[in-house]
Order: C-alpha cells, then structure tokens, then sequence
C-alpha cells in the first residue's frame, strides 16, 4: 500500500516524466492484481463443493441462459415457457431482464471464435467473479473522479473487491442479475461525474448506453433513473446549474430512456410509471431553468429575472400539479409495490405479502451492517464529511447518493448492494486523506516550507478560494491553513495502526466470505460432531428423483420458492416460481396447501398436478422448510379466499403457531401439515416423534392421507414428494377407497337415518 | 337509582311493545331511525331476535376511557361512516340491514352472555325467514384482531355476507375545512419563505448544517433505526436478574439504546478519523499535534475494539478482536 | 384410459378367434359340479360365441383370480353358492381388485340362497344395496307368473327394458322374460357409474318368506326403486352386471311358457334365452365397446386452409406441439363401436352428441363434433375453430361417458404461444400510427436542415472578427 501512495508532493522528489510512468504502470499491476483479489476471494463454494449455480434465482438465469444460447437470440426473444406457471405458461421472453442471459451468450460464442470450447454452466458459474473485477476498476475510475489523491481509487477498488456486502451477491455460482449489475451500477455513475464534470455529450452518450446496460440487467435500474435527477435537482437547487449540467443531463436522459424503451419488459413504463417521472419532472425543469438562464444572459434587468425565477416556478408547479393529475387519473401508474414499500415501509406487509413474505426484504439490524462492511461502515461517514470539504457536482453527488442508499439499505437487506458501492468510495477517499498526511516522507520545519507543502499539498487552493468566495462558510475543520505532520513517531503510530485495521478488514472479509456466502444453499453443509465436515445433498438428490423416475410433463406442485429449481434440476413444468408475477395463481396453490384433502384435491386435479413437494426440517433441524413458511402461503392465499383460509384458524386460541398436540384442528387437516409429518412417527418408538426445528413433540397419531401416495422421500427427509391419486376407480371417495383397503366394513345404507333417498334416473 | 329504576319501568312497555312488533315493524322503526342505532340490551333483543325477515349488524364496543380501548376509538367514526352512507345509500332500503351499536355499559347482559373478551366486535345477523335466510349460519362474527380499522374493509367483508343485494359504497364526506386550512396554511408557508428568505438564505447554505444533517443520518440509517421503526422494538430489555440488558442476543435482532450506542461509537470512530485526516496536519505547533495525534489514535483503536467486542456479542463465532477489549 | 385402450388391442391380437373385445377366457363359478347342467343351454351358447370357459368351485384350492399379478381371466360369471362366504380366492378386495385390472365380472344373484357376505360388501362398494336379511325376494302381485308361481307370486314377468332417450338400449327383446326368485337390489344416487337395466314394476315390493305374519311394514325397497337387472361400468371401463336372478339363466326358463295373470292374456314363451344372450354380451364386453382410432389436428390457415384429402394431410405437419392465439385449427377423432364381431362405425344414439372441449382450468370452447367421413368400421369426426385469445397451455379434451358405452377420454396437450415480436403489423400499415412516423420523418429533416443552416451561418463569425 505505501508504494503507491505518493502524495502529488512528492513529484518534486521523482523526475516528472519517468516518475509519471513508474506510477502509472504500478497503478496498472495493482489494479491486476486487486482484480485477482477479488476473484480468488469468490472461489470457495467452487473449491468446496464443485462449479454449481446457487440458490435459486440463478437457476433461472441459468436454464434461460441455456435456452438461449441452444435457440439463438430471437428464439429466445419469443419464448413462451410452457414448463413454468402451469397452465398459464409464461412470456418468457418478454418478461425477463436479458441482460445477464445475453452477456454470458455472448462470452460463450466468443469463446467459441477463438476455439476455446467452454461449458456455458462454467460461464455461467465464474461470471459474477470476473465481473466482480471490473466492479473494483470501475470503483477506482469513480473515486479518481471524487478526489485528488492518488490512492483513493486504488483504496476504492481494494475495498469494492474484497468487501462482503458486495461478495454475498457475486460468489462463483450466484448467477443473479446483480452479478453484472453492479459494476454497471458504478461504472455508469462514473460516465455520469465524466459528463457532468466535462459537459460534454459523448460521456453523457456513453453514460446513457451503460444505463440501457444497466436497464437491461436489472430491476434495480430504477435507483439510477432516480439518483441521476434527484442529483442535478439538488445541483439546480444550489444554483449551481450550468452548461455542463444541462448538456449531461438532456443527452443522458433522452437517449437513456430511449435506450430502455427497447428492452421488451420495461417498454413504455418510463413514460407511464411514477417511478421514472423524476427523470422526466427534472427532464422539464433543466429546460425551463436553461431558457431562464439563457433569457437572464440575454437582459439583465433584475425585476425582469425575478419575474423569470416566479415564472420557472410557476411552470414548474402546474407540470407537477398535471402530472399528479394523469397519476390520479390513471393515465400514468403509481408507484410499482416493490418500489413503493421502500417509502412506505409498512405498506408491503398490508398489501402485497408477496413481496414481505421474501426474506431479503425484510429490514437490515445493525450487526448486518458490520458483518458486510466491517470498518468501512465508521469509515463511511468521515468520507461524506469530507465531501464537504470542497463541495463540487461530484461530492454533492456522493453526499445524496451516501444518504439515499444508506436509507434504502436499512429498508430491504438485499439493499445493501447498492449501498456497498458508495461505502467503499467514501471510506476510500477518508482513508486516503489519512495515509496521505501521514505518509509524507518531508517533514514541515520551517514556516516557509511548510507554506511551500501547503501550497502543493492541495493543488486546488485556487479552486478553493473560489469556492471560499462563492460559498458565505467553509467547513469549520478546513479554516487553518494545511501545515503537514511534523514528528516521524506519529507517522508511524498512525500508519502502523491504518495497515493493522487494513488487515484486520482483510481478514474479516475472508471469514465472512468463507462462513456465510459461500454455501450454494442447494447443497447443505454441516459440521459433525468430530468437526469433519458433512455434505446434506437431499435437494438434489430429490430433484434428480423426479427427473429420472417421472414422466416428462408430469407437473410438479410446490411452494414457489422451489420452482426455478425444479425447472432447472428436476426439468419438470410446475405451477409456481420465483418469478411471482400471478398472485392469484400463488394463491391457489397456497389455498391447496392450506386446505383439508377433500378441498385441495379438486384444485390438484383442476391444474392436473402429478406430484406434490414439501420441504420438511423437522429431522434435520433444517429451518428453513416450508411448515415455517406455511403462514405466508395461508396469507396469500387468504388475501384472495378470506372466507375460505383464514390465518386465525392456524393460531390456537392463546395465538400460538403450534404443530404439537396442541395444533389446531385446521392445521393439523391442512394438507402441508399432513404431507410433512406423514409417516414421520415410524421413524421414532412410539409417542416419541419430535420435530427439532420446531422443537415441540409431535402427536402420537401421525397423519392419514387418502388423496396422495407418499413417492419419496430423501435421505434427510428434507424432500417429501407425493404422488396425487388418481380418481377411484370404482367411483368411491378416497377416503372409501382407503377404509376398503384397511378391511373395514362399510355401513349399510338401509340403516341410516331420516327418509330413505330414492334413486332418479 | 330509582331514577334508573323509573328509567327501565318506562322502557319496559316500549320493549314489550317491540317485541310484539311483527319483524316487518320492527326493522321499519329500526330503519327510520338514524343509523347506526345506539343500542341497549334490550333494544338490542328486540332488534336482533328471531323471527326476522332483515339483517342486522351491530358493532360492540367499548368507547369508555375505563378500557383503553385504542381500536374501538378509532373505528367508531369509520362505522358511523359506514351506517350513514349505506343507508343513504338504498333509500328504499332492499338490502334490509339495520346498523346498530351497543357499547359495553349500555350492554353489559350482552357482552357477558356472549363471553366477549375483547371489543370491538362485530356481529352480523341474517334474517331467519324471507329470500336470504340463512338457517345454517343465522349469525356471522367479524373480529378485528386483523387490524381492520377502515370502513372499507368491512364494507367488503358486509358485501360479500349479503350476496344479491344491494351494497351502497362507503361516500367519505368532503372535509372543506380542512381543505380551506390547508390552502391558507401553505400560502401562509410560502408568504412566511419570502418574507423571511433573507434570513434563512444564509443558515440553510451553510455548508455545516448540512453536513451535520446528512451524517446524522447517515449514522442513523446504518445503524440499523429503520428497523427499529419497521420491527417496533423495544427500547431496552431487562435481563433475567433486574439489571437492564443494553444488547439484544442474536444476529438479526437488536433494542433501540442498542442502535443509538452503536451510532455513537460510529461517530466518535468517523469524528477521530476526521480529525486525523483534516484537523491534525492543520497544528501549527508540533508537540499539541503530536499529542492531539496519539490521543486520537487511542480513541481510535480503544472504540474500534469495543465495537469488535460488541460485534462478538451479537454473532457468537466472531473471531476477531482488538485490544483493550 | 391409454392402458385399456392398449389391452384392448392386445386383446385383439391374443384373441383371434374371440369374438369378445377383450379376450374370451371366462371364469364359471359353480359351487357344484351337479348344478352345472342345470345351465347346459346358456354354456353351449357362451361357447358358440368363442368363450374359452373355466368352471372352478369356490372352495377349489387351485381357484385364484389372478396370474402373476394380472387377471387371469377376462370375464367372471359367479353363480350363487349355499356358502356363507365365497372363500379366501373369491375376497371382496380380490374381486375389486380383478375389476380394477379390467375384467368383467357377471354377479348372479338367487333367493333361494342367502348371498354371502362378501357379495354383500363388495356390492356396497359400488354403491348397490341388497336386502338386510339374506333371503327376502321380490314379489309381485300383479306381474306374476300364474302358471308356476299362482300363490307365491315370487316369479315376475317382465317386458323388454326401456330406457331414456340419449341411451342405447343393448337389452331389448320381444316377450316377456321371467325373473324366478329376484334378489332386488337398490341402486345409491351418489355413483354415476352405476345403471339400472331391469327395473321391478311400480307395484313389487321386497318380501321376506321365512319371516310370518301377513303384513309386512317397512320393506326393504318398493316399485321401481328396486332393481332386478343393474349394470355397473368402472372408470377403466370394466363392467360388473347383477343379475336378480340366478334361474333366469336355467334351461327351465329358457323354454318355459309364462302367463300373466291379468285376464285375456295368454301363455307365451318367455324370452329368457336372449335377454341372457343380450346381457352376458354386453357384459363381456361384445356390445358398446367404444375405441378410438386416429386423432388428428392441424393448423387450418393460409396454405393448409381447408384441405381434406389424407394424401394432403399427410404432407402437412399434424399434431404440432405448439400453436399462436387465434390460430384456425382442424380437429378430427376417429370412433368405433365393436358390435359383437367386428367394428362398426360409430354413432351416438338418438339425442346425444359426441362433444370437443378446448380447455385451460376451464373449457374455452365446447363444440360439438360433427361426422364428416366413415370409413368400412369407423366414423371420423371433425371440428374446426379458431384458438382463443388466451397463451397456455391447453388441451383438446373428448370425453365421452354413456351408460352402457365404454368411457372415452382423449386429452391432447398443445401449447398456445402469444404473437411473436415480428407477427404484428407493421407501423406504416397500421393507418393511426402515420402520423407518428410522419412526425419521426419531420423532426429527422428538420434538424438536418438545421445544422446544414448551421453550418451553413458558420462562417461567418472570422469575417466578424476580423474586423
């Protein structure tokens, strides 16, 4: 670290040219191997377990990834899944983000030019790593921009690439939009400061074409469609609006959204959606501010500018009030929920339980913060602060950009990403201010040098005076003049304990990484009591099950969050996955899963499903089954049945979840409920069945299911599949059928009760 | 007391009179009144006694201060909202429901007969003769435990009770009032700006408010308070013995003196930093600089590791630490 | 109903000489060898038409149903036994299990034996009643044979059954036939495989002779609620008919000469011979046996709009797996009814149609399918309609469930794509865009002429500073 950061005070002590280039090619090879870094840091699932897609998003990505490269471009543009959302079926093609697909299809057939015949699940697997590389350059690039220490970028980009909160979305194996969103995410916010700072229309030109990147990648764009106007509205609000502004911002805008547009799944909403009206609000206002300007220029009367400022104004306000107006009309759409709930945060738990029931948009504690940033989260602020050291375009841009995503991040987990960036930049700058006071090797003696270092120490005085000038108060830690550290003990103090944090940081990002981002959640890892570590392979084992012992098209029911990876391991249609876009359609099969048998089998056989497939941890311990889910299926689906689900019924009367004796007569007749204990008391003597996640002992009397067949279940019993029956045979009811089956008498009918029932025909 | 007594004897006849009514009468009554009915108990039998060719809904509360009860406050007008605009709704009254309140002093016999622990409850009574009788169900219950504290929800839910009817939608009054104090409050708001511009220019482009702004709330955010205003948790929690427990065990839980101990240690960590980078090199006179130097330094590295420790505390298999802590 | 459908070919294939549709091998049991004559008539003409038949005594021990797992015999004809059970081969579970595996089975019930229990409850299965105690029989007052049963009135005469329009009357003879002693049955409203073939006249009622006393309150079952013949069809297709009365089957009463007791009328020969011949044909699956041969559909648009022909047919790509929305489609299913020895062409009777639903969770087409060609022992229906405007997966779904027919369920699953990005109209054909595009144009030229106005003024600026 202390090679590169020489301090512009320093250029006297080198030859200007050749120590221009001796810097420049260190720069280069460190920048080569932060990206190394940043790839070995994301390869321990790979060395554990094997080169496998995680999760579940990713198999998606993956299987459309494989479609498209099989299909070609325009096959895949056209894609209507009938294996998915059964029978609805679903326009693929028109409903995904392609950006992701058609980077790795394009790797692949690049590869294949230059006859290097790599498998596309490779691609596909070390995709988010190498991107991961380019995000630490792009971060270096930003930061370069931000400030005028050399070693901020570099500080940047070692941050950006090794820092968990960015890892835990980019591992080898997670093949998820973000993989190659964020380093569009940052590298377009780079182009954005070049044009703002340059004015000029081909970096706004470029920064538009990385936005339609970004739009094409990722849902997440919206955050740029709306920190780029907010950005040069604050900037119009300080008066600091110029030329440069206007000509970033109209190109950026018009060819951006032009640029979106053509992506089939966003197509008009950036003129029909209230989460991109900011851009074209901010859009108007830039003109009307340029005319104004420009008429201010033209005549400088000042009743007149003032008149021109009310003017702006008042435009400003009626084309507020009108597009309000289209909002509650309808012509434009509100805000969409997902975007909605970050403002209003108990919205989404009201409204679209969809949307709450995801893990990772639930609300981030504090510890969450620490674990995925570790010291860069208290160095955070001081780099903020520092922004207001000399407050140009491009530090307001880091203040709002630090305040906003800290605010989404503390919303929705999976926000975190977007704060990561801006942490690292921030933190980079405050550190580098540091290392570069304390790593001067001249020492201040004399006043005069010590003028002499000031005056270089901070090329910009100029600027800063201007600023003083324009600006009624600098920054109260910024009056004195800038003097330089004197005592050799201090520097060394100070460097000595920066370089201890910097591997402590290192370390701890190696251990987060290691421990928490690095199991591909399809296959389990657990640690025996001898400490050997021990591979629970049951998704696969179940899925490879299906795909090897049932038909091709026998469709497979399950909770959503296992579709895409049926669709992907198992190659079977399914009803629901994580793609969530028919609530209705959850909400029948959660209403399945939450009936009694005589109610669900109707709707089984309805959507002609084969098999049924639970997640169950009450062996294991395994706590994320779908018994913990089950409130969230009875939510939804009561949101659309109240009359027929209802959460009350699930709560025993002291409002406990319970599935012990104590369990309510409807959960315990639930069909969830009795395809995951079914059979689970043979496996214990009796009355002695536990569940060990819920930690409560199960009824003596397990479960009866008549309308199902157990199929298999996997060696940790973490996967149960069952079979639907087929109707009776002999027109009976299943639970006839059963009662014949066990030998028990059935009840002559010339017995019963009340008026005989006479036979029409 | 002997008034009440007088009270209840001049009620008696009227009562008796209701209940000889035949249902038609009585729902005509009911439905001249202006609903809902404030009810007692024995309006309320009379009302709600079989036979009767008309639905009923009566919404039991309890809007004495004595109960705290939060929701039936807040639910009260909405309900009144609900009885006007649905009667207002069908003059000719086709749909045949009667909307009436019984709060728990007037109905005490009521409440107890029926075991009602909490308030407010709804009941809704089907006729038990004519087109929509319900023999199998002749009562449905609407409970409030899901939050419901709008007139709309229930409208819903009292929609889809009474299939084939008539179902006025709820008609919120317009407040011109309130739009009135609106409009003069923000122009008041706009005349105050201009007028007193000259003087608020100047602090609100000062440079350090702002500052100070966008980090306090930066601190905030990361250290987690949008989960405490999401999750609602609790301030501070005594642990088992009487003392009081700063930090919540666990990863993913955390107490709101938690959160704010937490921003403070990141502030004093940022504010050292600051320090360091901008103030320090800015002393003119070596030893203070030295000095001020080592003392940050210390703060530094003392906060830093407390933080590490109380990063222990929450995730258990931490292994990093720093000295002192 | 792919399985049945592919024993039945099989069946075909092993069976030659069977005249049956599915195989001849028939199972007799007779608790007796001694009463076996007894039917000499009914087994020679069994014979006559190409069964293979097997008499075994329930209480044989080489007696079992079932031949490494699958049915051993293709037809069952279980005459009543004196045995209070019918032994450990002849189990309620086995014999639902052997009708499970598609097998028929032909349940001749008697008064004169109390029916065992198993009967009993396997009966109850499928939904069919039969009197609490064991031996009470139908009696009639009005209906009766005079010449053999003048005081017990135990022998019921009746007529050809008739039956509702819409259904096929495979059991229609001329005379009377004689129901000996009928074990009467009622029939549960729950089931709709269930049939009733012979129904007893308005004026029967269930009696019971071993219990005295003159009158009897609370019968078992009165009228027509009591059924002497009852047909029941399994949803594999399988069938299972109750016959009231053994001795209807018995030499005696195919020759015998029955009376009515109402005055004027004379004594007649009964035509028990072939209603049994009827009965055990259609039982043993040589009457109202459906298949279902060829089905076909093909788009029915531009080039291959229309066409008919098999030779053009052929050519064109048939049975796709995936279609557009609003495509015209060409749907044909081929259908034939197997009449005793051979394949007929089928039709349905009088009043009924053959029905094509096109469907997704719910039918959104239920047309009526029309026969466009016959061929010498099938007819070939077709439809043809245009897709709805709904991607999905659909299916082309026949079904075709009559009493006395065997059940025809064809589903076939297409998948129906939405418009693909180069299936719309053009912007310039569609006229409401045009003044959009002539806009486009219109900003393109202008700024053209703009920047050539620009450059165009460019240079004038030196001369301007120049002086």
């Amino acid at each position: 670290m202390a090679v590169d950061t020489a301090v512009p005070g320093a250029d006297f002590f080198f030859k200007g040219e050749s120590g221009r280039n001796t810097r420049g090619l260190l720069r280069l090879l460190i920048l080569v191997t932060i990206a190394a870094a940043a790839i070995a840091a994301r390869l321990f699932s790979v060395i554990r377990f094997e080169s496998i897609i995680h999760e579940f998003d990713p198999w998606f990505n993956f299987r459309a990834t494989k479609y498209l490269v099989n299909h070609g471009f325009y096959k895949f543009w056209d894609w209507f899944d009938d294996r998915t959302w059964h029978p609805l079926g679903r326009v693929t093609g028109g409903t995904l983000y392609p950006g992701l697909m058609v980077t790795s299809g394009v790797i692949y057939h690049l590869l294949r030019f230059l006859t290097l015949p790599v498998d596309i699940r490779n691609i596909c697997v070390l995709l988010a790593p190498a991107f991961s590389g380019l995000t630490a350059w792009a971060s270096y690039l930003l930061t370069s921009e931000m400030s005028d220490s050399p070693s901020a970028g570099l500080l940047a980009a070692v941050f950006m690439g090794i820092t968990p909160g960015y890892i835990s979305r980019s591992v080898a194996g997670s093949y998820d939009n973000e993989a190659i969103a964020i380093f569009l995410l940052v590298f377009t916010f780079f182009l954005w400061i070049k044009a703002v700072k340059q004015g000029s229309i081909m970096w706004g030109a470029l920064c538009a074409l990385f936005y339609g990147y970004m739009v094409s990648a990722w849902g997440g764009y919206v955050f740029i469609t709306n920190l780029l106007p907010l950005h040069a509205f604050v900037l119009i609000c300080m008066g600091r609006f110029s030329a440069r502004l206007y000509v970033a911002f109209t190109t950026w805008y018009a060819l951006g959204t032009l640029a979106s547009m053509q992506i089939p799944f966003v197509g008009f909403l950036p003129i029909r959606n209230s989460d991109h009206m900011s851009a074209l609000g901010v859009f108007g206002l830039m003109q009307l501010v340029g005319f104004a300007e420009y008429i201010r220029h033209q005549l400088p009367s000042k009743q007149f500018q003032t008149l021109l400022r009310a003017m702006v104004l008042v435009v400003f306000g009626l084309a507020f009030g009108g597009l309000v107006l289209l909002t509650v009309s309808g012509v434009v759409a509100p805000w969409s929920g997902r975007f909605y709930s970050l403002w209003d945060t108990g919205y989404a738990k009201i409204h679209i339980p969809i949307i709450a029931s995801v893990s990772e948009h639930q609300p981030t504690a504090w510890p969450a913060f620490f674990f995925d940033l570790n010291m860069l989260i208290w160095l955070f602020p001081a780099g903020v602060y520092m922004c207001f050291r000399n407050l140009k375009d491009e530090q307001v841009f880091i203040v709002i950009y630090a305040v906003l995503a800290s605010y989404f991040a503390g919303v929705m987990v999976r926000l975190m990403l977007t704060l990561t960036p801006i942490v690292c930049v921030a933190a980079a700058m405050a550190l580098s201010q540091i290392l570069d006071q304390f790593l001067v090797a001249s020492q201040p003696s004399e006043p005069t040098e010590s003028t002499k270092a000031n005056g270089n120490a901070n090329g910009n005085a100029d600027i800063k005076d201007k600023l003083a000038a324009a600006i009624p108060e600098s920054l109260r830690s910024t009056k004195a003049p800038l003097v330089g550290i004197y005592s050799y003990l201090s520097k060394s103090v100070i460097t000595g304990a920066v370089t201890a944090y910097l591997l402590l940081f290192v370390l701890h990002c190696t251990w987060v990484t290691s421990n928490a981002y690095s199991s591909p959640s399809v296959v389990l890892a657990s640690r025996l009591p001898d400490g050997s570590q021990h591979i629970i392979d049951d998704y696969r084992e179940a899925y490879y099950w299906l795909r090897q012992n049932t038909k091709e098209d026998a469709k497979v029911m399950s909770w959503w969050d296992y579709g895409y990876q049926i669709g992907g391991m198992a190659d079977r249609p399914t009803l629901v996955d994580n793609n969530t876009w028919n609530n209705t359609h959850i909400a029948t099969v959660g209403k399945a899963m939450s009936s009694r048998e005589e109610v669900s089998y109707p709707i089984m056989r309805q959507h002609e499903v084969d098999y049924v497939l639970v997640v169950f941890g009450g062996l294991l311990g395994y706590s994320g089954d779908d018994i913990n889910k089950f409130l969230w299926m009875v939510r939804i689906a009561e949101g659309i049945w109240p009359d027929e689900v209802k959460e009350r019924d699930f709560f025993t009367a002291r409002g406990e979840y319970r599935v012990d004796d104590e369990a309510t007569p409807t959960m315990r007749n639930s069909l969830m409920y009795k395809m995951s204990y079914y059979n689970y008391n043979s496996l214990f003597p009796a009355g002695q069945a536990t569940d060990r996640v819920r930690g409560s002992k199960l009824p003596a009397q397990g479960p009866e299911l008549s309308t199902l067949e157990e199929a298999f279940t996997s060696e940790n019993w973490i996967i149960r599949i069952y079979k639907v029956k087929d109707l009776d045979n002999l027109g009976r009811s299943h639970q006839e059928a059963v009662g014949f089956e066990k030998g028990n008498k059935r009840k002559k009918a010339g017995k019963r009760r009340g008026p005989r029932t006479l036979r029409v025909d | 007391m002997r008034v009440l007594q007088l009270v209840a004897a001049a009620l008696l006849p009227l009562t008796a009179l209701a209940a000889k009514k035949s249902p038609e009468e009585r729902f005509n009554e009911a439905h001249a009144k202006p609903q809902p009915i404030k009810l007692d108990d024995r309006s309320y039998d009379a009302l709600t006694k079989a036979p009767r060719d008309y639905s009923v809904a009566v919404l039991l509360t309890a809007m004495d201060a004595r109960f705290g009860c939060q929701l039936c406050h807040e639910f009260q007008p909405e309900w009144e909202l609900l009885a006007r605009s649905w009667t207002k709704g069908d003059k000719g009254a086709e749909s045949r429901l009667a909307f009436g309140t019984l709060d728990f002093l007037d109905g005490k016999a009521t409440f107890q007969s029926m075991q009602l622990q909490t308030a407010p409850v709804m009941l809704l009574f089907h006729p038990t003769q004519g087109p929509h009788a319900r023999p199998d169900k002749p009562m449905e219950r609407l409970d409030f435990n899901t939050g419901i504290n709008k007139a709309d929800t229930v409208h819903q839910w009292l929609s889809r009770q009474l299939p084939d009817r008539p179902h006025p939608p709820v008609v919120r009054p317009i407040q011109y009032v309130k739009i009135a104090m609106t409009t003069t409050a923000v122009l008041g708001v706009i005349t105050f700006l201009t007028v007193a511009a000259p003087y608020i220019l100047p602090i609100i482009q000062n440079r350090n408010l702002w500052a100070a702004i966008s980090l306090i709330a930066v601190l905030l955010f990361t250290s987690g308070h949008m989960f405490n205003h999401i999750r609602k948790v609790p301030y501070v929690a005594g642990d088992g013995k009487g003392g009081v427990s700063y930090f919540a065990g666990g990863f993913q839980n955390q107490f709101g003196l938690e959160t704010q101990i937490v921003a403070a240690l990141y502030g004093v960590l940022a504010f050292a930093t600051i320090s360091l980078a901008l103030k320090v090199p800015r002393m003119a006179d070596p030893r203070s600089q030295s000095v001020a130097v080592l003392v940050w330094g210390g703060v530094l590295l003392v906060t830093y590791s407390f933080l590490l420790s109380v990063f222990r505390v929450k995730n258990g298999g931490y292994p990093f630490w720093l000295p002192p802590f | 109903m792919r399985l049945p459908l592919l024993g039945l070919l099989l069946g075909l294939l092993s069976f030659v000489s069977a005249l049956s549709a599915s195989g001849s091998k028939l199972l007799v049991v007779i608790e007796d060898e001694a009463d076996k004559g007894k039917y000499s008539q009914f087994w020679t003409d069994l014979e006559n038409r190409g069964f293979q038949l097997t008499y075994r005594s329930p209480k044989d021990a080489s007696l079992s149903l079932f031949l490494h797992g699958e049915p051993a015999y293709s037809h069952l004809l279980l005459l009543p036994v004196r045995a209070k059970g019918l032994g450990p081969a002849l189990t309620p579970n086995l014999l639902v299990d052997f009708v499970n595996g598609g097998s028929n089975v032909l349940l001749a019930l008697s008064g004169e034996q109390s029916v065992p229990s198993a009967i009993n409850s396997l009966l109850l299965e499928l939904d069919i009643n039969l009197p609490a105690d064991r031996t009470s029989l139908v009696v009639d007052h009005f209906n009766f044979d005079s010449k053999s049963a003048a005081e017990k009135h135990d022998v019921i005469l009746l007529p050809s059954p008739e039956f509702k329009k819409g259904v096929k009357n495979y059991f229609s003879v001329d005379g009377l036939i004689a129901f000996p002693r009928a074990v009467g049955q009622v029939l549960g409203n729950a089931s709709p495989l269930l049939s009733s073939v012979v129904k007893a006249p308005s004026t029967a009622y269930v009696y019971n002779p071993k219990e005295e006393g003159e009158s009897v309150e609370d019968p078992f079952a009165t009228g027509s609620q009591i059924n002497i013949v009852s047909a029941f069809q399994a949803r594999n297709s399988a069938r299972f008919t109750v016959l009231g009365s053994a001795e209807a089957l018995e030499d005696k009463w195919f020759s015998a000469s029955v009376q009515l007791p109402v005055p004027g009328s004379k004594a007649e020969k009964s035509s028990n011979k072939a209603f049994a011949q009827k009965l055990s044909a259609w039982t043993f699956m040589e009457l109202g046996v459906l298949k279902v041969g060829q089905i076909q559909h093909y788009l029915n648009e531009g080039s291959q709009k229309g066409i008919s022909n098999t030779s053009e047919v052929a050519s064109i790509d048939v049975n796709p797996e995936i279609y557009r929305i609003k495509n015209d489609v060409h749907y044909s299913i081929e259908l034939s009814e197997w009449e005793i020895d051979h394949w007929a062409p089928f039709s349905p009777p009088q009043g009924d149609s053959l029905q094509l639903e096109f469907s997704m969770l719910s039918p959104f087409h239920r047309l009526n399918l029309q026969p466009k060609a016959q061929t010498a022992n099938s007819t070939i229906y077709t439809s043809e309609f245009k897709l709805p405007d709904q991607h999905g997966i659909f299916n082309f779904f026949v079904e075709y469930r009559r009493p006395f027919f065997t059940n025809v369920e064809e589903k076939r699953t297409v998948t129906v794509r939405h418009f693909a990005h180069d299936e719309w109209p053009r912007s310039y054909v569609i006229s409401g865009a045009w003044p959009w595009i002539s806009g486009i144009w219109v900003t393109v030229g202008g700024w053209i002429v703009f920047v050539a106005l620009w450059l165009y003024s460019k240079p004038a600026e030196p001369k301007v500073k120049t002086r």
